[in-house]
C-alpha cells in the first residue's frame, strides 16, 4: 500500500534521512522505532509532503506522492496524527472532528463517522462542546486520533502518540491503536517506547541515525542484540 | 443553523431597521455624518478581521484596498458611469490587487508578512499621492443636489451586506479551514486544508469588502485628495478597532468601530492636541488586559454568573456550559 523508496531528505545542508526504505501493506500495523533524532519524524513529514524527499520515491497505491502538495494527502487516503497531538486547542472537541472530515469525501460521511468516533471514545462525546485546550494530556491524544480517523483514511500515521503521557495511559491508547487496526485499518506506528511499539507491530523497521538498520516481526527484532540492549536495558 | 445564530441575525436585521429609521427623525446633519463614519469603519473592521482576525494574518495593508476601491469607483463615476458598475469595479479591482500580492505575500509568515504588506500599500500610496495631487471635488451641478440620505442608506446597506457575509463565513467550511490555518498551519495542511487557499480567499474577501467601503466613500465625500484612502491610518484604525472589539470574532470589529468612532470623535473634541496619546494608552491597556476585546468582558461576565448559579448542587456542570462556536470569544493566541 504504501512504498517508501530510497528517499533522502534533509534540511538546507544537512541531510537527515539516508537511502530510507520500507513498505507497509494493506491491513498491516507497521512500527518504526527508534532514538531520538533518528529521522521518524522526518520520515513522516516525507509521506505527508510537508518535507520534500532531495531523491527516492514514495508511493501511495501506486500514486507518487512527491509531486502531490500536503493538503492533498487526506483526500488520497493518509491522515496523520502529528506529535503531540496538535489540536485545535481554541476550537471545540466538535469543531475540531469537523475539521477532520475536511476532504470531500470523509465530508459526505461525517455524520456517520462522528458516531463512531464517539463510540470509539465515549469521552469525546461528553465534551463535545467543550474547547480542546481544557481537555488532559491523554483526551487530546483521543481527539487528534479521532481527528485523523474523520477523514476515513486508508493509511494512518501515528507520530509518537505515546509522547507525554503517563504509562497507565499510553496502555489504554496503545489498546485503542490496536482496536483500530484489528477494525481493519492500516497504521504506521513512529515510536520511541520501543517496548509498547513491538508489542502492538505486526513488523517493525528500526532506524538509527537516519538509516535503516534492522526490520522483522517483533521477536526476530528481539533477537537483535542491539534492540535489546539499546531499548530495553 | 443554531438559534444562537438565528438570534444573531434577527437582531442585526432589527438593528438595521431601526438605524434605516434614523434620516427620517433628525435632519442633524452631524448625526448623519457621524453615522456614514462609523459604517464606513464597520467595514473596514470587519473586512480586515476576514485576513487578519479569522485567518489570523495581520496584514497592514488594508489601506490599500481601501484607497483603491475609493478611487476607481470615484473617477469611474466622477466620469459619467453609472454609479452601481463604478461601485462594483471598485470593489474588483482590489480583489485583482489582492491575488496580484497575496501568492508572493503568503510566503511571508507572521511580522515579515506585515512588514511587506505594509510595504507594499505605502508603495501605492506615495503612487498615487504623484500622479493625483490635486483634490477630486464633485461637480458643480452635482454638489447642488447633493443629499446625505440616499449616501447614508448606502453606507447602511454596504455594511449590513458585509457583516452578513462575515457572518456566513463564520459558520462556513472556508471560515472553519481559516481558523484550523491561524491555530496550527501544518496540523491543517494535513488535515487536507491548503493553507494557501484559505489565506487567498480570506484576503480577496478581505478587499471585495474594503473596496466597497472604498466606494461608499468615493460616493459619499463632496471632495477630498485621492489619495487621502490610501493614508496608512485607514489600516491602523481598521486594526486598533477589531483588536478593541475583540478578534476573529464577528460582533468584535463591529463593537469595536462604533466604540472606536464615537470615542474618537469625543476625545478630539475635547483634547484636540492629546487625542492619539490617549487612544494608544487606551489601545495598550485592552490589549494587555482583555486580549480577546470587549467582547470578552461579557464572556466573563456570563462564565462568573455561571459559576456562582452552579456553586451548590454540582461544580462539575460548570463545565458542561457550550462554549461559543467556532470563532471565538477568545483571541488566536491561547
Amino acid at each position: 500500500m504504501l512504498n517508501v523508496e530510497n528517499i533522502n531528505v534533509g534540511y538546507k545542508d544537512l541531510q537527515v534521512l539516508w537511502g530510507v526504505s520500507f513498505q507497509v501493506n494493506q491491513g498491516e500495523l507497521v512500527a518504526l522505532i527508534g532514538p531520538n533524532g533518528a529521522g521518524k519524524t522526518t520520515t513522516l513529514k516525507a509521506i505527508m509532503g510537508l518535507r520534500r524527499p532531495w531523491s527516492g520515491a514514495i508511493y501511495f497505491e501506486g500514486c507518487n506522492l512527491c509531486k502531490a502538495p500536503a493538503h492533498k494527502m487526506a483526500e488520497l487516503g493518509i491522515a496523520m496524527v502529528p506529535e503531540g497531538g496538535r489540536v485545535f486547542t481554541g476550537l471545540t472537541v466538535l469543531e475540531n472532528l469537523e475539521l477532520g472530515a475536511f476532504p470531500p469525501h470523509a465530508r459526505k460521511h461525517m455524520a456517520q463517522t462522528l458516531e463512531e468516533m464517539y463510540q470509539l471514545f465515549p469521552r469525546l462525546a461528553e465534551r463535545k462542546f467543550q474547547r480542546a485546550g481544557t481537555l488532559s494530556g491523554g483526551e487530546r491524544q483521543m481527539l487528534a486520533i479521532a481527528r485523523a480517523l474523520m477523514s476515513r483514511p486508508k493509511l494512518l500515521m501515528l507520530d509518537e502518540p505515546s509522547f507525554g503521557l503517563a504509562p497507565l495511559l499510553v496502555d489504554r491508547i496503545f489498546a485503542k491503536i490496536q482496536e483500530i487496526n484489528q477494525a481493519g485499518m492500516t497504521i504506521l506506528l513512529v515510536e520511541q517506547n520501543v517496548r509498547a511499539a513491538l508489542e502492538l507491530a505486526h513488523r517493525s523497521y528500526v532506524i538509527q541515525n537516519g538509516r535503516i538498520v534492522g526490520t522483522g516481526t517483533s521477536e526476530e527484532l528481539l533477537s537483535f542484540e542491539f534492540v535489546r540492549s539499546a531499548y530495553l536495558g | 443553523m443554531s438559534r444562537r445564530d438565528i438570534a444573531f441575525i434577527i437582531s442585526t436585521l432589527i438593528a438595521a431597521a431601526a438605524l434605516a429609521v434614523v434620516p427620517t427623525i433628525t435632519t442633524k446633519e452631524s448625526v448623519i455624518n457621524l453615522l456614514v463614519l462609523v459604517y464606513i469603519y464597520v467595514m473596514m473592521a470587519s473586512s480586515w478581521n476576514i485576513i487578519g482576525g479569522i485567518a489570523g494574518q495581520v496584514n497592514l495593508g488594508h489601506a490599500a484596498f481601501f484607497g483603491l476601491g475609493s478611487l476607481v469607483s470615484r473617477i469611474l463615476w466622477t466620469k459619467g458611469w453609472p454609479l452601481s458598475i463604478s461601485l462594483i469595479l471598485g470593489a474588483l479591482v482590489p480583489v485583482a490587487f489582492a491575488l496580484l500580492i497575496g501568492a508572493p505575500s503568503f510566503k511571508l509568515r507572521g511580522v515579515y508578512f506585515a512588514i511587506g504588506t505594509l510595504a507594499m500599500a505605502q508603495i501605492l500610496f506615495i503612487t498615487t499621492r504623484n500622479l493625483f495631487p490635486m483634490i477630486s471635488s464633485l461637480p458643480t451641478e452635482a454638489l447642488s443636489t447633493y443629499s446625505l440620505a440616499p449616501r447614508y442608506y448606502m453606507a447602511l446597506g454596504m455594511t449590513l451586506l458585509t457583516v452578513l457575509v462575515v457572518f456566513w463565513l463564520s459558520r462556513s467550511r472556508w471560515g472553519l479551514g481559516m481558523v484550523a490555518v491561524r491555530e496550527e498551519t501544518s496540523a491543517a495542511e494535513s488535515l487536507g486544508v491548503s493553507a494557501l487557499q484559505h489565506k487567498l480567499l480570506a484576503l480577496c474577501l478581505s478587499a471585495l469588502f474594503a473596496g466597497l467601503a472604498g466606494g461608499v466613500f468615493a460616493y459619499y465625500s463632496a471632495g477630498y485628495y485621492l489619495f487621502f484612502p490610501f493614508f496608512p491610518t485607514w489600516t491602523f484604525d481598521a486594526v486598533m478597532a477589531t483588536y478593541i472589539g475583540g478578534t476573529g470574532t464577528v460582533i468584535g470589529p463591529i463593537i469595536g468601530a462604533v466604540f472606536y468612532v464615537l470615542v474618537k470623535e469625543i476625545l478630539a473634541l475635547r483634547f484636540v492636541e492629546l487625542h492619539p496619546f490617549i487612544f494608544g494608552t487606551l489601545f495598550i491597556l485592552v490589549v494587555l488586559f482583555l486580549p480577546g476585546g470587549m467582547i470578552q468582558i461579557w464572556s466573563r461576565l456570563r462564565r462568573l454568573l455561571v459559576r456562582k448559579s452552579t456553586l451548590a448542587p454540582s461544580a462539575a456542570k460548570e463545565e458542561q456550559v457550550p462554549e461559543t462556536n467556532m470563532v471565538h470569544d477568545r483571541p488566536a493566541v491561547e
